[in-house]
């Protein structure tokens, strides 16, 4: 005759065996882990040298706070607007040709470069001196370039599409 | 028949099935057309115009738009991409972009995707909230008005696809919104939370809330913290591109920590299968999919929401073994080699038949196939039986007399498709409810009729055209009237019954009694209405018959399934689509735990134990003799045990000590057994007689397979660990097997079923690999892995092919002497399951569906004095319920009616008996009379006002998008840029 019953004695397990499986199981994964664990130690380490955990343990402790004061901060105009300039200088950057700017970059360089070795000129230039400029072939070769570079920065070439 | 036309798609000439919309054709071409409001299984509904395009020089919504010869498309002119934007800007006006933040931001979000789609950069018209905030109160899932684009997706699940009719848009309000019934919360209407409007909502706006604040890795931040940093994510956004890029990693990443699985739901045997997130072992959302072969984006309550069960604090996670007045946790080592020892010494004392084993309608295929060759193999008897004894035994009886197979006749597409739909004692709205939405929908929008014959006016029966309330038990009588009538009038197919039916002329004589004046006297069915009934079925091109436990669970259970195919052998409707007899299977499993021989009598694929070449088959790949008599079934047992012949029982996923007929002589049987075994996922009242209590694992923690009512095998895979120590019952029957010295050696589910579809030729082309995710296949399965979604299309399996009528005599119900006055009805909710084991664990369930109750009649209620919570007792010969009142027109009368999910007190089968069908023992749990007394006059009704029941539905056809192209500030995106349409049409 077995008569209904509802009663379960649970397999209680003493403190020290749930210990016990619980040190066992940390055990396999340190086992398990090993080569990785080692040098996540080191890395640990050069943090704690760095005073990064510190820091850190203060960010995670107040998570939610942190957070707030982060996103109020960020939220701030002038931070708003520095984002948002970033981002839009990120995609201008972006958009700029490097590989047509290269050859007028070196250029610039060999441009820089002249005027490093006369710094010390103080030859005063007249008009003459100008005219007579351009008849020199690199003067003559920069200023069309220049007026190329001038032209194409007027033209805007959204509004004739 | 659709044709294939000539047309240009952006200059370029190309040929498009002419039955395509411009936005299938453009789609099919690998061409980009927005589309945000198109959802593949709603179709057109024309709200976002995100789909403009350019036809014959006019700009129409390339959704709704059908192809012509010779139409001349252009999807990507500066004004149409212009028309397009307009649209897009609306959306965004309606819709806040926070992706990074947003638990929606899954990969699968419209608009997110469309944003990106277009290169939108900006928006042209500023995000403005809307003057509502979200609606919270439902359990399951949420609506935020800031969200929504008023898309009407949801309104079209609910109205068209689920058809309860409750969700609709308001048009006319300054800021449109989606409201529930005539604008209440939507806890207090009349929503099933059956899941179609989150499942279909192309954002967050409509969302379930297992998903709120886990899906992504900074959605959990909370509200004072999230605000802010939306709005600086807005403010910061220099063009949506990089906002969305971010957004796309964020969703990527989230990939990581979200598993997605696809299941087989393991409530009714509909059979509707999706995907099931997970984050560890929490359940965030059940997805469903268009692919899912039965179901489709379907959902009830229970399969999208009710899954609260598999993380209980009450699963056994242990073996117990009894030990005095209770029960002691034990190891499996020590609990298995228990069970081994006393099924050994039973067997040698009392021989193998002192032993039975009972499989579940829950458990897979193969886990029923294993039961069965635990003990036919291993233990050397015949005695197993399942839960389809219960249920859908005399339906499968009714079958195989009549044509064959015991299962339905096609899929349930041909239900949809099928002109006429009788339904037949079967509550489908409740029972298998997304069966029942196809239904619903065809009788709605498609013209199909629908006849229902049942003694209580559920939801079917107020949609139905024909209605019939016959006396309890004499639906054989009014079938075989109609029956008769129609071969009388000269309406029966004639062709078919002289090329596929046998024994017709026998079977004419037969009728003879049934005329309409005998049908009307015992049915109380008038002359008019059988005419009626018959002359729908005439006019008929095709017509489907379901039905469930209203016919089964009765004397003539058997009998009046056999008269449904009967009905149906005579006007031809087998073997073409839309055409066939529905025995509607309860359980997921119901279908799958007969076909894989878990009977007394059949082997797998319904092979006949007595047969001799069978039992060599089995006997030469199993390796040893096989039993050779017919074994007890359920019904038997229970009486064997009272006799003392049967001593020992294994029963698994089955609370037999409830859902079995007479609970009181049951439990005493249990009380008698020597030795008793029950595997469960919790202590069940069954368990509570065991000896030792085996803890199992539910379908989400276990591969393997199910078989639905469309006799549709389908795959489920494991979508969480093992909960504790519980196991697949097809690891622990082998564990018991081993121990008893079996030897065998299944890695996985699909070594099962490879061996099974070896010897069983019905399933001879089942395979895993042909079941890969949502594939699917329909029993018999030839071995090249062609299946057969649609029976009996060239013969019936008989020897000569042609199916057989079935002469039938009436069996009266059950009598009761005069004192039980009231008819005791009985059957399902939707929103509970069964006993109750598994759906009251859902804490949003329990709160809109708390307890069981009695259905009473007004007229009763005004006889007796009854009102909702009046505390009555109901008698029978056999036992007494508890339970509270419920006064509903639903029932009429001296019939009272009672769902069958209590437990305790109100557990319906202590007021049943143990009478059964007389040819398959199904307890007749329908014939039940009991007297009434008052316990408590007054008290709180049973069923809170945020029952759905309450609600009032507010039916129309779709979202209505008429309305909104009638507000005075809308403009179609097309008129607007009529100016540079102009243009452009000059310039080219």
């Amino acid at each position: 005759m077995a008569k209904a019953i509802k009663s379960i004695k649970k397999i209680e397990l003493t403190e020290d065996e749930k210990r016990a499986i619980d040190l066992k199981e940390i055990e396999d994964a340190l086992i398990d882990n090993k080569e990785a664990l080692l040098e996540t130690l080191e890395v640990v380490g050069h943090m704690k040298d760095r005073g990064v955990i510190s820091l850190l343990n203060g960010m995670f402790g107040e998570g939610d706070r942190v957070l707030k004061v982060l996103v109020d901060l960020l939220s701030t105009p002038e931070n708003t607007m520095a984002i948002k300039n970033l981002m839009l200088l990120v995609g201008a950057l972006g958009r700029i040709n490097v590989k047509e700017l290269e050859p007028l970059i070196d250029r610039l360089n060999n441009g820089i470069e002249n005027v490093a070795d006369n710094e010390d000129n103080d030859h005063k230039t007249g008009y003459l001196d100008l005219f007579k400029a351009l008849k020199d072939p690199e003067i003559n070769r920069s200023l069309s370039m220049l007026l190329l570079f001038l032209k194409g920065m007027g033209d805007d070439k959204k509004s004739n599409m | 028949m659709s044709e294939t036309i000539q047309v240009t798609i952006n200059g370029k000439s190309t040929v498009v099935n002419d039955r395509m919309s411009v936005l299938d054709a453009l789609h099919n071409n690998e061409l980009d057309l927005p589309s945000v409001c198109y959802h593949p299984s709603l179709g057109a509904i024309e709200t976002c115009d995100t789909c403009m395009v350019e036809v014959n020089g006019e700009i129409v919504r390339g959704c709704s738009t059908r192809l012509s010869n010779g139409d001349n498309i252009n999807s990507t002119a500066p004004h149409v991409k212009k028309a397009q934007d307009i649209a897009m800007d609306r959306i965004l006006y309606n819709h806040e972009l926070y992706c990074t933040v947003c638990d929606y931001n899954n990969g699968t979000c419209e608009i997110h995707n469309t944003v990106k789609q277009m290169k939108k950069d900006h928006q042209a018209v500023p995000f403005d909230p809307k003057p509502e905030g979200i609606d919270d109160s439902n359990a399951f899932y949420r609506y935020d008005p800031d969200q929504c684009i008023l898309c009407g997706r949801c309104v079209e699940a609910c109205q068209d696809v689920q058809v309860t009719e409750t969700i609709t848009i308001d048009w006319e309000r300054e800021r449109p919104r989606v409201i529930w019934d005539n604008d209440v919360p939507i806890n207090e209407s009349s929503c099933v939370s059956c899941g179609h409007c989150s499942t279909v909502c192309p954002c967050n706006a409509m969302m379930e809330k297992g998903m709120e604040g886990e899906a992504g890795f900074l959605t959990g931040i909370p509200d004072g913290t999230l605000r802010p940093m939306i709005e600086l994510t807005k403010n910061v956004e220099t063009g949506y591109n990089s906002i969305l890029a971010i957004s796309d990693m964020e969703s990527a990443m989230r990939e990581n920590k979200i598993k997605k699985t696809k299941t087989v739901c393991t409530y009714c045997g509909v059979g509707c299968s999706f995907d099931v997130w997970t984050k560890g072992r929490d359940i965030l959302k059940v997805e469903p999919q268009a692919e899912a072969p039965a179901n489709g984006i379907s959902t009830c309550v229970k399969g999208k929401f009710g899954w609260d069960y598999v993380n209980s604090e009450e699963r056994l996670t242990k073996p117990l073994i009894r030990e005095g007045e209770s029960f002691r946790e034990a190891e499996w080592d020590e609990a298995i080699k228990l069970i081994a020892s006393k099924f050994s010494d039973i067997k040698q004392h009392h021989g193998p038949d002192a032993l039975s084993f009972i499989s579940s309608s829950k458990c897979t295929n193969e886990e029923s196939y294993l039961m069965q060759k635990l003990g036919r193999r291993v233990i050397g008897t015949n005695n197993i039986d399942n839960c389809s004894r219960y249920c859908q035994t005399p339906a499968t009886k009714g079958l195989f007399r009549t044509v064959g197979y015991g299962g339905d006749s096609g899929s349930i597409t041909d239900i949809e498709m099928s002109e006429l739909v009788i339904v037949i004692g079967s509550n489908t709205s409740e029972s298998h409810p997304v069966l029942s939405t196809r239904v619903k929908r065809s009788n709605k929008l498609h013209g199909q009729k629908l006849i229902v014959s049942d003694l209580r006016k559920h939801e079917m029966a107020e949609r139905s055209d024909l209605f019939i309330r016959p006396s309890s038990g004499t639906d054989l009588v009014w079938l075989s009237a109609v029956t008769k009538y129609i071969i009388d009038q000269g309406w029966a197919d004639e062709a078919f019954l002289k090329d596929r039916v046998n024994g017709l002329a026998d079977y004419i004589e037969s009728l003879e009694p049934y005329t309409l004046e005998y049908a009307e006297n015992v049915t109380g069915i008038s002359q008019e209405e059988l005419i009626k009934i018959a002359t729908m079925i005439h006019e008929a091109n095709s017509t489907v018959a379901l039905w469930a436990m209203g016919v089964t669970q009765h004397s003539g259970g058997s009998d009046t399934s056999t008269a449904i195919s009967n009905l149906l052998l005579v006007t031809g409707n087998y073997g073409k689509p839309g055409t066939g007899a529905y025995p509607l299977r309860g359980h997921n499993n119901v279908q799958g735990a007969s076909d894989f021989g878990s009977m007394p009598n059949m082997m797998p694929g319904y092979e006949e134990v007595t047969d001799e070449k069978v039992r060599e088959k089995y006997e030469k790949a199993w390796g040893s003799p096989l039993p050779e008599e017919i074994g007890l079934n359920n019904h038997e047992m229970v009486k064997s045990i009272h006799d003392g012949n049967l001593k020992c029982m294994y029963l698994k996923g089955e609370d037999m000590g409830i859902v079995d007929s007479n609970l009181n002589y049951v439990h005493a049987a249990f009380e008698k057994l020597d030795f008793f075994v029950v595997q469960d996922l919790f202590l069940t009242k069954t368990a509570e007689y065991a000896d030792v209590v085996l803890p199992a694992s539910p379908s989400l923690e276990k591969e393997g397979t199910f078989t639905n009512t469309e006799r549709r095998i389908q795959r489920l895979y494991q979508a969480l660990e093992e909960l504790g120590d519980s196991k697949p019952d097809w690891k622990i029957i082998m564990m018991i097997a081993n121990e008893l010295g079996a030897d065998w050696n299944y890695d996985h589910p699909r070594d099962i079923m490879g061996e099974a579809t070896q010897l069983a030729d019905m399933f001879a082309g089942v395979s895993y690999d042909r079941l890969e995710g949502y594939d699917s296949q329909q029993w018999p399965v030839t071995a090249d892995g062609k299946d057969t979604p649609l029976l009996f299309e060239e013969d019936f399996p008989f020897p000569d092919g042609k199916a057989r009528l079935f002469p039938l005599e009436w069996t009266e119900p059950i009598q009761f002497d005069d004192e039980y006055d009231l008819h005791v009805n009985n059957g399902r909710l939707l929103e509970h399951f069964h006993e109750g084991n598994m759906t009251y664990k859902s804490e949003g369930i329990k709160a809109k569906t708390p307890e069981s109750f009695i259905e009473v009649s007004i007229e009763l209620a005004e006889e007796r004095g009854l009102t909702d919570g009046t505390l009555v007792r109901l008698s029978s010969p056999y036992g007494a319920i508890k339970l509270k009142c419920l006064v509903t027109d639903r029932v009429q009368g001296k019939e009272v009616y009672v769902p069958l999910n209590d437990s305790g007190e109100g557990a319906i089968n202590l007021l049943t008996s143990s009478y059964a069908d007389k040819d398959t023992d199904t307890p007749v749990y329908k014939e039940v009379k009991a007297k009434m007394e008052i316990l408590k006059d007054k008290g709180s009704s049973p069923l809170p006002k945020v029952n759905h029941r309450f609600g009032n539905p507010q039916p129309q056809i779709g979202v209505q998008v008429e309305r909104k192209w009638a507000r005075k500030d809308y403009l179609f995106p097309g008129d607007m840029v009529k100016k540079e349409a102009s243009r452009f049409g000059k310039g080219h």
